[in-house]
Order: C-alpha cells, then sequence, then structure tokens
C-alpha cells in the first residue's frame, strides 16, 4: 500500500504543477456557475433551473469531466513516455498503478465540490437568501461519489487506451455529454422522448437526484421529488459505475504486459 | 545468473526472436550488439517482465520467469531505451519517489548515486528542464536505487556528448562486478572498452558469442568492427 500512496504523491505533484488543472478544473466549473447564475439575475430570474439549487449539482457533474480529461492526459503521457514501462518492471502492482491514479482524481472531484459550495454560499449570501442546509450540503456531496468515481476511472480508462492526442478528444466528447443529456443547462423534462433517452444513461439521473437533495424547482415550476425517474435513475448510475470500473482493471492489466 | 533456453518471440506474424539461447554469468557485464530491429530491446524486455516471450524457458538467479516474475522483479532493473522519468518533478523526488517504490531507506546509498552521476547542481531543478544528457543520466541513476543484482541498460550513452559518455563509461566500469549488467549499444567501441562477452544478434538470432578476442579469432577480422560486418553480412546473405 505505502507504493500506492508514493505514486500518489507523485501523480498529485505532477499535476498541481501544470497550469492547466487550475483552469479546467477548478476555474471553469466556477465560471460557469457565476456565469449561469448572473445570466438569470440579469433576466429577471425566470430560468427555474439557473437557480443555485439546480445549478450546483449540474455543474458538479459537468466538472468532473475535467477530471477525466486530467487523468486521461497523464496516463497517456506517462504511457508515452516511458515513465510507466519502467514502473512495470518494478515491483508495483496494478492496484498501486490504479489507487495512486484515482485517488489523486477523487481529490480534484472533492475540491470541486467544495469550491462549488463556497461559491454557492458567497453567491447567496451576497444576494441575501438562504443557502442549502448543512444536511443537504452532507448529502449532496455524499451522491456526488458515484459520478465522480465513474468520470475518475474513465479517465484512466482513456489514457490508458489512448494516446495523449486521441484521449482528450475522446473525452471532450464526454464533457458534452455531461453538459447536454445531463440537463445542466437545459429543461429536458420537457423534452419528451430526449428525456426518456437521457434517463438510460448515468447523467441526467445524477443531476435529477441531486436537486431532490436541493429541493430545486424544474422549469415547470413544479419541485423535483423523489419519484420514478430518480429512482429507476439509480440503476443506469450503478451500472455504468461499474462498468466503468470493471473495464479500467481490465485494460489496465492487459496494458501492462502488452506488445506495444 | 541468467539461464535462457529456445527463446522465440513472435509479435503478431512478425518473428523478434527465434530459438535463441543464451548463459550470462554473475558479476559478468554482458554485450547484445546488433543493427536495428535485431531484437536487443525485446529480449531485454521479456527478462524483465514487460513484454511476454512466445515460447521457451528463462531462469534469473534460479528463479523461473514463469512461476517467479514478482520476485525477479525485485532483483533486476532497467534503464530503457527512452528516458523515463517524470518530468513534473525535480531531480531528488524523482530520486525519492523510486527510493521509496524499492524501500531504499539509505539516505547514504542515495547521496551515492547522486555523487556518482554528479546530480549535485541540478537536484532541485524540474526533470523536464534538464539537458538531454543530464535526463539520461537521472534515468540511468534512477536503475541504480533499487540496487539491482542485475541491471539493463538499453543503449544507455545514446543522445550523450562525448564527454558525457566518457564519464558514463567510467561510472559503468565502477558498478563492474558489483552486478550483473546487460547492455546494449550501437557503438563499437563502447562494446569493445566495456564488456567482458558479447552476443552478436540478426534478425532474432544469436550469431556468435565470446569475448572479443575470441570474435576476431574466430572470424579471422582485423578489428572488432569488421568482425561483426562480416557476421552479419554472411547471416544476411544467408537469409536472402
Ligand atoms: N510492439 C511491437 N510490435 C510489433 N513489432 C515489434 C514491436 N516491437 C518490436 N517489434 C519488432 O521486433 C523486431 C526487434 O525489435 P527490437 O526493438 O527488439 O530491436 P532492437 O535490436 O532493440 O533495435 P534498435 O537497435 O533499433 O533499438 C523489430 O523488427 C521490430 O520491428
Ligand atoms: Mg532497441
Amino acid at each position: 500500500m505505502h507504493r500506492a500512496f508514493n505514486f500518489f504523491k507523485r501523480n498529485l505533484k505532477e499535476i498541481f504543477r501544470d497550469p492547466v488543472i487550475y483552469i479546467f478544473c477548478l476555474g471553469f466549473p466556477l465560471v460557469m456557475l457565476i456565469l449561469f447564475y448572473a445570466l438569470n439575475k440579469f433576466t429577471n430570474g425566470n430560468t427555474l433551473i439557473f437557480e443555485l439549487q439546480a445549478l450546483l449539482p449540474g455543474v458538479m457533474l459537468f466538472s468532473y469531466s475535467f477530471v477525466m480529461l486530467t487523468l486521461g492526459l497523464i496516463v497517456s503521457k506517462d504511457r508515452q513516455t516511458f515513465f510507466l514501462k519502467r514502473l512495470y518492471s518494478s515491483p508495483m502492482k496494478v492496484s498501486d498503478f490504479i489507487f495512486g491514479y484515482v485517488l489523486v482524481g477523487v481529490l480534484i472531484g472533492i475540491l470541486q465540490i467544495v469550491l462549488c459550495f463556497v461559491a454557492g454560499l458567497i453567491l447567496s449570501i451576497s444576494a441575501g437568501v438562504q443557502f442549502l442546509s448543512v444536511g443537504e450540503i452532507l448529502l449532496l456531496t455524499l451522491w456526488q461519489m458515484p459520478m465522480l468515481i465513474m468520470n475518475v476511472f474513465l479517465g484512466v480508462l482513456f489514457g490508458t487506451l489512448f494516446n495523449d492526442k486521441t484521449a482528450p478528444g475522446i473525452c471532450s466528447v464526454f464533457i458534452s455529454f455531461a453538459g447536454i443529456l445531463g440537463g445542466c443547462w437545459m429543461p429536458i423534462e420537457s423534452m419528451g422522448a430526449f428525456e426518456t433517452f437521457c434517463r438510460c444513461l448515468p447523467f441526467y439521473p445524477s443531476v435529477y437526484i441531486g436537486r431532490v437533495i436541493t429541493n430545486a424547482q424544474n422549469s415547470f415550476g413544479v419541485s423535483y421529488a423523489f419519484d420514478n425517474v430518480a429512482l429507476l435513475g439509480i440503476v443506469p448510475i450503478a451500472l455504468f459505475m461499474g462498468l466503468s470500473i470493471l473495464l479500467t482493471v481490465v485494460a489496465f492489466k492487459k496494458n501492462i504486459v502488452s506488445d506495444h | 545468473m541468467i539461464k535462457i533456453e529456445q527463446l522465440s518471440k513472435n509479435y503478431r506474424s512478425k518473428k523478434a526472436l527465434h530459438n535463441l539461447s543464451l548463459t550470462i554469468e554473475q558479476g559478468e557485464l554482458f554485450g547484445l550488439l546488433g543493427v536495428n530491429g535485431a531484437g536487443k530491446t525485446t529480449l531485454i524486455k521479456i527478462l524483465c517482465g514487460l513484454t511476454k516471450k512466445t515460447s521457451g524457458t528463462i531462469t534469473i538467479d534460479n528463479l523461473n520467469l514463469d512461476q517467479d516474475m514478482d520476485k525477479i522483479k525485485e532483483i533486476v532493473d532497467i534503464s530503457p531505451q527512452e528516458t523515463a522519468i517524470a518530468n513534473n518533478l525535480t531531480v531528488q523526488e524523482n530520486l525519492e519517489f523510486f527510493a521509496n517504490i524499492y524501500q531504499n531507506n539509505n539516505p547514504q546509498s542515495v547521496q551515492g548515486i547522486v555523487d556518482i552521476f554528479h546530480l549535485d547542481e541540478v537536484l532541485n531543478q524540474r526533470a523536464k528542464t534538464l539537458s538531454g544528457g543530464y535526463k539520461r543520466r537521472l534515468s540511468i541513476a534512477i536503475a541504480l536505487i533499487s540496487k539491482p543484482k542485475i541491471l539493463f541498460l538499453d543503449e544507455p550513452t545514446l543522445g550523450l556528448d562525448v564527454f558525457a559518455r566518457r564519464d558514463l563509461w567510467g561510472i559503468i566500469k565502477k558498478l563492474k562486478g558489483k552486478m550483473t549488467i546487460i547492455l546494449t549499444s550501437h557503438y563499437l567501441e563502447e562494446i569493445e572498452s566495456l564488456c567482458d562477452r558479447v552476443a552478436i544478434l540478426s534478425q532474432g538470432e544469436i550469431l556468435q558469442t565470446g569475448t572479443i578476442e575470441e570474435i576476431k579469432t574466430m572470424t579471422g577480422a582485423q578489428s572488432f568492427e569488421e568482425a561483426f560486418v562480416q557476421l552479419v553480412e554472411r547471416k544476411n546473405a544467408q537469409s536472402v
């Protein structure tokens, strides 16, 4: 286990010494949050999904795709520079490698969540309205874990399968997915067949349940409730999370003893 | 120390190594010589567990490669053909990182390695800002941190200037006898000045093994270079 932790420390340094992380992983989600919030205020606040309660779960989901991108980049670069090859000939185990990468990803994700909450709190105070309760904050944080973990593992997976030119491309597809199919920026509940489609993927259900937790209102002015959409939504989330973990472990194992 | 019998390796349809048998003794500095694509790196990768062999048996330090790869990994280390270092870490952090992986908790031995490779002046510099020669030195220094019984050096002096190369020769000579070293190089004078014995590879097969003198005598050539060229050309003529 000390090897996993040692590797984690190295990855942390490697990532946090690159300015990219501050721009994409930490800066970008904040900008989105503030931008949509401000947009809503200036248009007299009639877009309910841009209220903080609805916005927060969406922005959080969106931000994990950047964690995926970051991990995809570091893994593919480590492979390309033969750094990983060398480590493969050391006594490090597959689990050490995966833990080392995943832990950094989860840490960045938690940092993003904290940042979103702090920004939300400041915005609420400045608007003179009540922010989420401590219980809601904890519950929402907990609820973020499945999707964060899915994104983190997918990042490692794409970095393992693709080189550092291709991996960012694949990841950016997921960034758009998270934004569009998650219903972060648009009222999916009023889109009929498209909504049904989105409910089969993990993004929308994640945001949906997040909004249940924060007592947000959808575009019809109806409060999100723990209904069938939420309940059935747990299925794709669990499925895709499990699948991403499984695929990553398999791909990484294969990559250690490969011909390339 | 290392015993290879009937080793073959195919990359899909391509034969990279073919029925190769070789024994390397403990403490020997053994040279692998061959033209580009002869199979040197492939052989080293197999011995380090980075690539799977297709067939054959290998024992390293009385450990069977098929069963005891985990144990073998603790006694071998490799300086790959490409420099393999953590770019955003300083030289010091790179050394510490690998020291931790191999549980080398002896600061003196790490300092000793720093001294040998003259890394003192760049200790706090990020690895990516080092010159090519220093990167290479760091990459080789890292391989020594694990205090391996067997060290593989795949083209260690690639990209080094004459002085840095001579410097590295000195370092390798100092290591001689302390561990078994397998070295590949395209510089014949390097092989000549460093290696106890050599194997000449071509198209995945061993053409000849022996000391430099033995190989010169066997081919009747004046120089080692001439002996090498003769052997390879004879092989090429056969396979046409
Ligand atoms: N991953 C791979 N997939 C397919 N073929 C490969 C792969 N790696 C090596 N080969 C082939 O195997 C043969 C031996 O390659 P190897 O890298 O071992 O040569 P080498 O002796 O180290 O050459 P060099 O002096 O150029 O480093 C070459 O023909 C090469 O094209
Ligand atoms: Mg090679």
